[in-house]
């Protein structure tokens, strides 16, 4: 009991040093830390301990950028090496053919290395992630190859007499000054990897990691920000290798094989993928243990690769893993939302549809007014192998209604949404949306043109925290540039406080602002739906597609679900929805169509289509279903 | 014309051992989705063994029938055990969680059967009977072509039938075909899915063991580092041919081979893997289910 009211006693401490701390910006704390680190080892004043906090700083920048690709954006790459190579290359050839200063060679290195990113990324984006982990090698395999046969590189013997670097006269050549330069690098590295992890790139790559389908689905770029990330990592690389060239100053293609890409990528997995800290530790064990070990000569890498096992068994998420479950989210924002929230999410959905209205007529495509034609599908058709799953599908959906779809199952509901938002190209038939097609259009467009959706099966973000879920639903609103996002710019901060500021509210509209900072995966069923429609509405769409909201609800949930479809549509926003509550479509719809096979047997008012024989027709035989209709009857 | 036919037979040679490997990962890879990177080692663990039988304990003496086939069984089945321990100990509890723990798991996992080995034979290399296998041939017209040559490939399109046989013809075999599919509903069918995994595992391992005293009676010298690249290639051949595709990566290991030996023949020795890899990339841009298409389903 003393034990457990000590704990409790040093867990408060704890948090509120931890409150303390952030209360500094990151970037100091880095530096602070760094400082203390450095002095430390310095003080100590032994070339050997100085020599390999040095490597650990080498190895802490490479995998800082590998946490990037594989860490956030969840992409296995086995061929980190080869940007290691060519940053550490272009950087030792600048310096010894063209006599450059090693600092003016960085920002070439980091150029080199970033295009080489591109190179490797853009026709790989489509690949599965198996595929990927041999294509990443055979690519670092082949720039190892192409520089051992590279003569003006030296081949195999490599670049040799690599100057050390200098400074305003001041030439860094002792293992202490080496200390000095990897630190401020690494500082970078540090801060620049932290601001991407918490801008809307960060949480692009989380969300594409835990589901690029979904990921897609609700406005993220999914194909850009692979490339982007594969671009940054390489970056990373290059800075790390510049400085790994002129610091053993004699470089060849030995340095750059696939074991050092495999440890690499232990750094980052045994640190915990998409921890920076565990990073840092990552690098520590990686460097250091081996030279724990030195004293048992051969057995080193043997109890290295016992303890690399044992460590994955015991502890596979890794020593230091990234914790997004966050106690108080919406700390220290600004307290506006005692009043009503509805009001709130109100002028500014008012406020952002007016803009985009704005903005669309500019460009010559002005949005219909309320009442009109805002969805039209034409004979729309799609099979699946000889499957017919829809065909000669027309119908319209009117803005501002509440427009309800219905049928057996297997009728072809979902593959009409599927369709709508991009995911299956239709077969035949046009879809308008604002009087322009969106056939043909990448989901993420689409959801940026206005149309926004949840799944029937629930697909959440399960390792990111509530908030950050619909956070991510926002990504199609921001404008910061990815530079703003890596400089932490005061407009990108602003953003992002806007951002989280209106998470919040959607949080608190569909009632779940209490819930906002624990992971996706820790709500019930009912809870899980309610985050993925203030996701979907995050975004301020005009039109949003609901696949069976209902199902695995109770009926008191349902009742509230019902307010909150009325709710969304007293915003504005058109509703079109898909379930098999009967009581429920008939309470809530304005019109409702009806598929059976694929195709459309009845369209109207609630009313009409309880009356309609086709309808009845189609329910009958299938008993639970017809059920259902006469319970609605009922209701 | 003569050149490309030697060329031709000494890339269907190697190629017969990349198939071998390649069929490993490709089995293992149909079931659980793992790439056991582990596999090139398994191999390389197979030569040793086979090494050890022949050299030290002096099989090379005994009549060459019983010779081989002690050379290629006892190394088979001593492989398999090793890899059902690998499976037991590191694996299955992962098999679960995150691919990339799995994943670093079996890079470890590689890394521990290279160093046991050096620990165990050291950093020399060692050398098979040279004269194992009459070191004559025979003509093909104008291209001549040795007993080993001609032996090897016969043993390993024996072993790659016996496996299809086995995969396309037994229960066992359709079980684990099923699992390729769907795990949960295998299962449901009442089928022991540990057992299924710890068969694909002994399969691999077999196989692998098999190539590697192959490739010990063709090269005559083995090293212990010599499975990383070749596990290398035959990975890339099972990509090549589509992931989990049993054809395929036959298929996929012959190309590799042939492709390695006309690059070796007309370009240079130095550029074969980038060569290899090239083409690889070039498919799986074009086609990224591999050159047959793959045969697991795809989990959304």
């Amino acid at each position: 009991m003393i034990g457990l009211l000590a704990d409790r006693r040093i867990g408060r401490a704890l948090a509120s040093s931890r409150e303390q701390l952030t209360r500094f910006p990151f970037w100091v704390r880095v530096i602070v830390f760094l400082a203390i680190v450095g002095g430390v080892v310095l003080l100590n004043g032994d070339n050997y301990v100085t020599a390999v906090a040095v490597s650990v700083a080498t190895y802490a920048m490479l995998g800082l950028g590998l946490n990037i690709v594989v860490g956030f954006a969840g992409l296995l790459d086995l061929g980190y090496a080869a940007f290691f190579a060519i940053g550490a290359y272009t950087s030792a050839l600048l310096m010894t053919q063209a006599h450059w200063n090693f600092f003016a060679t960085l920002p070439l290195a980091v150029l080199f290395t970033g295009t080489a990113g591109a190179i490797l990324g853009y026709p790989t984006l489509r690949l599965r992630s198996d595929y990927l982990a041999i294509v990443t090698l055979g690519f670092g395999e082949m720039t190892r190859i192409a520089i051992t046969n590279w003569d003006y590189a030296g081949g195999p013997n490599g670049v040799w007499n690599i100057p050390w670097p200098s400074a305003f006269g001041y030439e860094f050549n002792t293992q202490a000054a080496f200390l000095v330069v990897s630190l401020c690098l690494l500082a970078i590295a540090m801060i620049f990897a932290q601001n991407l992890d918490h801008s809307r790139l960060g949480r692009g790559w989380v969300a594409m990691r835990e589901d690029e389908f979904a990921a897609e689905a609700v406005g993220v770029p999914t194909l850009r920000l692979k490339l982007l990330a594969y671009v940054m990592g390489g970056m990373w690389a290059g800075l790390a290798g510049a400085f790994f060239a002129t610091r053993i100053g004699t470089i060849d293609p030995t340095s750059f094989t696939f074991q050092l890409s495999v440890l690499v990528l232990i750094v980052v997995v045994l640190g915990g993928t998409g921890s920076l800290p565990g990073v840092l530790l990552g690098a520590l064990v990686v460097v250091a243990l081996p030279e724990v070990l030195r004293q048992f000569a051969t057995y080193r890498i043997l109890i290295f690769a016992i303890l690399l096992i044992g460590m994955m068994l015991l502890r596979p998420q890794g020593l230091w893993p990234r914790v997004r479950r966050k106690p108080k989210p919406f700390y220290g924002l600004r307290d506006d939302e005692a009043r009503d929230v509805s009001e709130e999410i109100l002028r500014e959905h008012q406020l952002q549809v007016a803009a985009r209205g704005r903005h669309l007529a500019k460009a010559g495509h002005p949005e219909v007014g309320q009442g009109e034609v805002l969805l039209k599908v034409r004979n729309l058709a799609q099979q699946f192998g000889g499957l017919r799953a829809v065909e000669d599908l027309s119908f319209e959906v009117l803005r501002g209604e509440i427009f309800s779809i219905i049928g057996p199952n297997g009728a072809g509901k979902t593959t009409v949404f599927n369709c709508i938002t991009g995911v299956k190209k239709p077969r035949q038939g046009s879809i308008e949306f604002n009087g322009r097609s969106v056939v043909g259009l990448r989901p993420h467009v689409i959801v940026s043109r206005g149309i926004g959706r949840t799944f029937q099966g629930i697909r959440l973000f399960k390792l990111m925290a509530v908030f950050e879920n619909v956070m991510a639903g926002l990504y199609p609103r921001h404008r910061a540039m990815t530079w703003q996002a890596m400089l932490h710019t005061p407009g990108e901060r602003r953003e992002e406080v806007q951002t989280l500021q209106e998470s919040r509210r959607w949080l608190s509209f569909v009632g779940l602002e209490h819930a906002a900072g624990r992971l996706a995966s820790e709500l019930s069923y009912a809870d899980q739906r309610r985050v993925e429609i203030a996701r979907a509405l995050a975004s301020h769409p005009q039109l949003v597609l609901f696949d069976e909201p209902a199902a695995g609800m109770n009926p008191p949930e349902k009742a509230a679900l019902v307010g909150t479809i009325r709710k969304i549509r007293d915003l504005g926003i058109t509703v079109v929805l898909i379930d098999h509550d009967m009581s429920l479509v008939m309470r809530v719809s304005d019109r409702i169509a009806v598929l059976d096979q694929g195709r459309l047997i009845a369209m109207g008012k609630p009313d009409d289509i309880q009356q309609d024989p086709r309808v009845i027709a189609a329910y009958l035989g299938r008993e639970e279903d017809e059920l259902d209709l006469a319970e609605a009857r009922g209701a | 014309m003569h050149a490309f036919l030697e060329y031709t037979v000494t890339g269907l040679t190697v190629g017969s051992f990349y198939a071998l490997v390649a069929l490993g990962y490709t089995i293992v890879y149909g079931i659980i989705r793992l790439i056991n990177f582990a596999q090139g080692d398994l191999s390389m663990v197979g030569a040793f063994l086979g090494w050890t039988l022949l050299v030290p304990l002096g099989f090379e003496h005994l009549p060459i029938y019983l010779a081989v086939v002690a050379a290629f069984l006892i190394p088979m089945l001593g492989t398999a055990v090793i890899n059902l321990g690998i499976l037991q100990f590191a694996y299955k509890p992962l098999l679960r969680r995150s691919l990339l723990a799995i994943l670093i798991t079996a890079l470890g996992m590689s890394l521990l059967l290279q160093n046991t080995v050096l620990l165990v034979y050291g950093p020399s290399i060692d050398a098979y009977p040279p004269n194992l296998v009459p070191a004559t041939g025979f003509y093909v017209g104008p291209v001549h072509v040795t007993y080993v040559q001609t032996a090897l490939v016969a043993v390993s399109l024996l072993l790659m039938g016996g496996l299809v046989l086995f995969v396309q013809g037994t229960t066992i075999g359709t079980a684990m075909r099923a699992l390729a599919q769907d795990h949960d509903a295998a299962r449901l069918m009442g089928i022991d899915v540990d057992a299924i995994i710890r068969v694909a595992f002994v399969l691999g391992a077999m196989l692998a063991a098999a190539s590697g005293v192959m490739l010990g009676i063709y090269y005559i010298q083995i090293q212990f580092t010599f499975g990383f690249l070749l596990g290398l290639r035959a990975f890339t051949a099972a990509v090549l041919g589509g992931i989990g595709n049993i054809p395929g990566a036959m298929a996929g290991g012959f190309l590799i081979g042939l492709l390695e030996a006309y690059t070796t023949g007309y370009v240079s020795g130095k550029w074969e893997d980038v060569v290899v890899f090239a083409v690889l990339i070039g498919v799986l841009v074009v086609k990224p289910t591999g050159l047959f298409g793959e045969r697991v389903a795809e989990r959304m």
